[in-house]
């Protein structure tokens, strides 16, 4: 990048931080900041000075319904309504462990864990990319990386649910090499629920910014109920 | 460029910490995480929505969209709260974008620095701020109308249109403001 493009570089990404680059321009902008190193660099470096333009900002409390709203939607529960609950199913848990670990260790002795879903991601030579699962109530998701084609320095592979008639939902960074697992959040949960199709897009190192794809979808691969 | 400024500050630290507990899918670091900065994120909503409701609702998204890219805030992604100020503002500015709001609401703006009824954070201005020297001093060498139209752009989510109609100058004039208000604060910052 020559010096001149290198200042119209930062002169977008202050004028995008500061918040007056608008419409076309400002989408525009976060596209190729999600694309470009040294884009996204030069924005968290005016992110992180102008900040103090806020020196002034007087914290307001938000109102008390707030959070509670906030831990609905993710399906969080603190851990003194755990513990409340805890108590209630106390007597009926202590009847049921013995039960149940009676049923657990007959079980284990006869079954194998199976997966809920399950989708493999391809090359177009065939080949497979990524093996993913999805275990549990939709709880859990394991991704096994088989063969990967080259990536892109400094970038990252992303996965997507295609949820039916919505925006995408970042299912997380798939691994490189060998195999990740995570807890999936409840909205995550819930896009995987209505999506026959995940998507891998190639984002930016940690993933995308933005909470949407912003590089290019490399793959796009159907999500099964596993046999 | 001053590196002692650059420094995590212990509320970086604690921060950090809490947006890695995030990752890990701890739901009471989120909810520390809430009580030590959801003042500052509310305040920075509400001065660009001017919508107390649709704060609300921003704030709900904003601290959703931590949790769930708080495994991305790694040490490369700076300072913990601008990151998340920077969720924040994008969410409000996008907000804005969308629902056409703003232009005509600003009657219903608090004035800068007042405190509503239930505002009281026990926070002290600027307290969860990093110092900046540096910054600061180039702040110092803008004009009036250079940083004052800065703020407006930055704290308020004002357009280009909106300051020039709020503070009664040339729709020119002020872009020409803004543009050399940035240029002399990045000529300062890499002096």
């Amino acid at each position: 990048m020559t010096p001149d493009n290198l200042e119209i570089v930062d002169r977008l990404a202050s004028e995008y931080v500061l918040g007056t680059l608008r419409g076309l321009a400002r989408r525009r902008f976060e596209r190729w900041r999600t694309s470009t190193p040294l884009v996204d660099q030069r924005c968290r470096f005016w992110e992180e000075r102008l900040m103090r333009l806020a020196k002034d900002l007087t914290p307001v409390q938000p109102p008390a319904h707030v959070w509670p709203a906030i831990q609905r939607r993710l399906k969080l529960t603190t851990p003194r309504h755990a513990l409340r609950r805890m108590r209630s199913f106390a007597l009926a848990a202590s009847v049921l462990l013995v039960v149940g670990l009676a049923g657990l260790l007959y079980w284990r002795s006869h079954q194998t864990i199976h997966a809920t879903f399950v989708s493999t991601i391809s090359a177009k030579s065939g080949e497979h990319v990524w093996e993913l699962e999805v275990f549990g109530n939709l709880d859990r998701l394991v991704a096994h990386a088989a063969r990967l084609p080259a990536r892109p320095a400094g970038r990252d592979y992303e996965l997507w649910a295609l949820p039916k008639g919505g925006a995408p939902v970042s299912l997380g960074v798939l691994p490189s090499e060998g195999t990740s697992s995570r807890i999936l959040t409840a909205i995550q949960k819930r896009a995987l629920a209505i999506s026959s199709q995940v998507a891998v897009s190639i984002e930016p190192l940690g993933g995308s910014p933005t909470g949407q794809p912003t590089g290019d979808i490399v793959f796009v691969a159907p999500l099964r109920t596993a046999s | 460029m001053n590196p002692a400024a650059e420094r995590p500050t212990e509320f970086d630290e604690q921060l950090q910490s809490l947006l890695g507990r995030c990752a890990a899918a701890d739901a009471d670091a989120l909810q520390r995480l809430y009580a030590l900065v959801s003042p500052i994120l509310f305040a920075c909503l509400t001065r660009i929505l001017r919508r107390r409701a649709l704060a609300e609702e921003a704030l709900q998204d904003v601290f959703i969209s931590i949790w769930q890219q708080a495994g991305q805030f790694t040490a490369i992604r700076g300072r913990p709260m601008a990151w998340m100020m920077s969720i924040a503002r994008y969410r409000a500015i996008d907000l804005l974008r969308r629902e056409r709001y703003a232009p005509t609401l600003v009657a219903e703006l608090p004035e800068r620095r007042s405190i509503d009824a239930d505002s009281e954070s026990g926070g002290g201005s600027a307290a969860w701020l990093p110092s900046s020297e540096l910054m600061e001093r180039c702040l110092a060498l803008l004009s009036e109308m250079q940083a004052r139209c800065l703020e407006m752009a930055f704290v308020d989510g004002s357009s280009h249109e909106d300051i020039a109609r709020l503070i009664g100058s040339p729709l020119g004039t002020v872009k020409s403001w803004i543009r050399r208000g940035l240029r002399s604060l990045r000529q300062c910052l890499e002096s």
